[in-house]
């Protein structure tokens, strides 16, 4: 599953980041690498972005960032 | 002579250091891309000429943004002889990936590790010495929010470059990638494209593009490296897991507290430093337990950056509410409340401690006319009307800062991006069209940290339509001369009709191919909650009281007196003695015409809103400075109404068309003067013929605004049923035609 499919207030593994190009290069960098462990925040109100807290920060992704990211239960 | 940059991720406090060695005062605030330019400036240090420069934030040397190519060239071009980088305690891993990144270039580096008054205040402390001993690099904890050890950090900084820093850290995750291989197919191509082999070759393993079209690789090369497989995943995977071994066990938690006096309690009689043995099922050993799982659970919930405000603030439905009602507050203090009071107390003395006295007084003594009325209406009154409105102006921009510094503004950018990315612009456009409300031409500038480059040009266009600090006076002035029990309302009004029109401008140019935004992901960091220092918030109102104080002081003074003469004097000599058509009169009586649809034709109104040109406070100085009497300029309040919907929507001031084309270019920027004269014209035109409607038939207005409603209701639901058949709503760019996202709308 991915980021997308994540329920609120609950905690992930990253197992892969898809997509390509600086995009994918700049979520690795952000420290979205397979392993990390990753806690759903919360969503938007007018939805499509979601807030992730990893390593120690927070950060907002739309859903097409979101879907990028394959996690599993942990 | 010494070259020392600052580097380190985006809101780490590389400004506030910045601030704190040379002594400046450079924009900081709570949130990430504050700093979207490089700046520097010499100082004396120990006998030493050194310039430090501040760099914009970044996470990587592989970078997604236009500011961030600014750092990772300077960095790149290597005239540095220290590059100081700076790190945040709360995510050190995260920053020390950066780290990593300049230890791989193999540039001097001494880092500093900032925030650590956050770290005490969790009851932790920061083992630098082992980190040091890791990285074997100087480290220097410290706070720049406070008073901190500057001093200590540039002789450390002094120190390391005299010794002939260089780095001696074995990077051994390095040994896992095939640098090697990579090296012996582009050493050459690197030299010649003027970077260092291992770094060339570890980037080209990330795949950066910028290194890859800068190596200029032939077909046999890029075949050869394709044989070596796909590295970008595992390169990032391979720093973070070096890092997670190098930070381990360095942030610890203090045990002087009352853990350490429970170990030292009578009951449990166990020794502080054994932590091992503990006799079995004793009570001693419950409540040793219990505390610590209390100890674990507080580190498990601690997530920086979110904190339990947000479960509030960003709550779905309480959102937006709360961000509005905030405003709400803001404005009715700055405009209503505290703002207002002190506006008038200002006014009231300037009229009885200056004005009278100055003007009886010269009077008395027999001065020329002229000289009487140039000082007593054309500067005190005028300019005297500008001053009156530093309170709001101070509060307004206080407002906004506390607004930065609190990092709440990131919290807006998140919750609105949403509403944002369905008319083709981001989240952080918010950030730059609420800095619009302070001042229009500095607020161009916070574009550049937008990703998509059409989304940058978008939001500087639409930028100046968000109202700013300075057309403030001028809703003031007119409102409290037509509409006296109602001004709040009608200032606020302004602001929202700015809004509205920027947003719904950005909704136009969204269905027009040539300036739709590409289909670029949002990637936002969320800054905690931060409370301001009282010597910020001094600093704050310090600034921009000096800021208003010498724009008032130069550029307002000098057209209001030129302002003054040209409408007071004719061709003949001084009018209201003589006799005649002013100068100003005759000019801009030419161009009025073209108002009078607009129900301001005359050449007062003209006079003022060209002269606001070169700012925007000089519209109502101007108005103030031709006799003081509103009433004769506008034929009544719907005429003084669509004035000021003018005032709000044309051209801001000559400073931001300038930053606008320095932003994007010239032929923008006169596309943008052009759009914003544009949509004031016309505006102000719908606006009057709509307010004329209504004053000359209230039931008639009415029923054809119903009648306009329901039709455009009617034709935007005909047009998006026939769009939007057997399409997804979401429309992303690589529809697979069967993700999850249509299933989860029917539920």
């Amino acid at each position: 599953m991915t980021l997308m499919d994540a329920g609120v207030n609950k905690v992930y593994r990253i197992t892969d980041v898809r997509g390509s190009g600086s995009f994918r290069r700049r979520l690795l960098d952000m420290g979205f690498t397979p392993q990390c462990k990753l806690y759903v925040a919360g969503i938007a109100p007018f939805g499509g972005t979601v807030l992730v807290a990893l390593r120690g920060f927070t950060v907002a992704l739309r859903e097409d960032a979101a879907s990028m990211i394959e996690i599993e239960a942990a | 002579m010494y070259q020392i940059a600052l580097t380190g991720n985006p809101n780490v406090g590389k400004t506030s250091l910045y601030n704190r060695i040379t002594h400046s005062m450079e924009h900081v605030g709570n949130w990430h891309g504050v700093t979207v330019t490089e700046t520097s400036k010499k100082i004396l240090f120990d006998h030493n000429e050194i310039t430090i420069t501040d760099l914009p934030g970044f996470y990587s040397m592989t970078v997604y943004s236009f500011e961030e190519g600014i750092s990772r060239d300077n960095v790149l071009a290597g005239k540095q002889d220290l590059i100081i980088n700076i790190c945040e305690v709360n995510n050190l891993a995260r920053n020390l990936y950066l780290t990593l990144q300049l230890l791989e270039l193999d540039v001097p580096l001494v880092l500093v590790v900032n925030m650590m008054d956050e770290l005490k205040k969790q009851g932790k402390v920061l083992n630098y010495r082992k980190l040091e001993s890791f990285l074997k690099i100087p480290i220097v904890p410290m706070s720049a929010k406070y008073h901190s050890d500057v001093h200590l950090l540039m002789e450390v900084s002094l120190d390391y470059i005299k010794s002939g820093a260089t780095n001696t850290v074995a990077l051994t995750y390095l040994d896992k990638l095939p640098i090697r291989d990579v090296e012996s197919i582009i050493s050459a191509a690197a030299v010649r494209a003027g970077f260092k082999p291992r770094y060339a070759a570890i980037k080209v393993l990330e795949r950066d593009a910028f290194v890859i079209e800068k190596l200029a690789l032939n077909d046999e090369q890029k075949q050869a490296l394709e044989q070596i497989g796909d590295w970008q995943a595992r390169v990032a995977q391979y720093r973070y897991e070096f890092i997670d071994s190098v930070t381990e066990g360095v942030i610890v938690s203090n045990v002087t507290d009352e853990h350490h006096e429970m170990h030292e309690h009578e009951v449990h009689n166990i020794p502080i430093e054994g932590d091992g043995e503990l006799p079995p099922d004793s009570v001693a050993t419950d409540k040793h337990r219990r505390h610590h799982d209390r100890h674990k659970e507080k580190e498990k919930l601690y997530l920086h950056g979110y904190s339990r405000i947000d479960r509030v603030v960003l709550n779905k439905y309480a959102a937006l509410p709360i961000f509005l009602l905030l405003m709400a507050v803001v404005f009715v203090v700055t405009f209503g409340l505290i703002g207002n009071w002190l506006s008038q107390l200002l006014d009231f003395s300037i009229d009885k401690l200056l004005y009278e006295p100055i003007t009886k007084g010269l009077h008395n003594i027999n001065t020329p006319r002229w000289i009487v009325d140039l000082l007593g209406e054309g500067i005190i009154h005028g300019v005297g009307g500008i001053l009156t409105f530093l309170p709001q102006v101070v509060l307004l921009f206080f407002f906004l800062a506390l607004l930065e510094d609190s990092g709440y503004i990131s919290r807006v950018a998140f919750m609105t991006d949403g509403l944002f990315r369905k008319i083709g612009l981001s989240g952080r456009s918010a950030f730059t069209m609420l800095m619009g409300f302070g001042c229009s031409a500095t607020a161009v500038l916070t574009a550049r940290g937008l990703e998509d480059d059409m989304m940058r040009k978008k939001t500087v266009l639409l930028t100046p339509f968000m109202s700013c600090s300075a057309r403030l006076p001028v809703y003031a002035t007119i409102a409290s001369a037509f509409f006296a029990p109602g001004k709040p309302f009608i200032i606020f009004g302004m602001y929202i009709l700015g809004a509205a029109v920027a947003l719904g401008m950005a909704a136009l140019f969204e269905k027009l191919k040539p300036l739709k935004s590409g289909k670029l992901s949002f990637i936002m960091e969320m800054p905690p909650y931060r409370l301001p220092t009282f010597e910020r918030v001094w600093q704050i109102i310090w600034h921009n009281t000096k800021v208003f104080l010498v724009r008032v002081g130069t550029v307002i003074f000098a057209l209001n007196v030129i302002v003054w003469v040209l409408s007071n004097f004719s061709f003949h000599g001084y009018t209201p003695v003589v006799g005649g058509r002013s100068i100003l009169e005759s000019v801009c009586g030419f161009i009025a015409p073209v108002f009078k649809p607009l129900g301001f034709g005359n050449w007062e109104a003209v006079t003022a809103l060209v002269s606001g040109l070169v700012a925007k406070e000089v519209v109502v100085s101007s108005l103030l400075s031709f006799g003081g009497d509103l009433n004769a300029v506008f034929s009544g309040p719907l005429s003084a109404l669509t004035f000021m919907v003018f005032t709000l929507l044309y051209v801001p001031c000559i400073a931001t068309l300038s930053a606008v084309a320095k932003e994007l270019g010239w032929k923008w920027m006169l596309f943008s003067a052009a759009l914003q004269l544009g949509t004031a014209y016309l505006m102000s035109l719908l606006f009057y013929a709509i307010g004329l409607l209504f004053t000359v038939n209230v039931g008639l207005g009415v029923g054809i605004m119903i009648v306009a409603v329901v039709a455009v209701i009617c034709v935007c639901v005909f047009v998006s049923m026939f769009r939007n058949r057997g399409k997804c709503a979401y429309g992303c760019a690589n529809c697979s035609r069967n993700c999850h996202k249509r299933d989860r709308k029917k539920k």
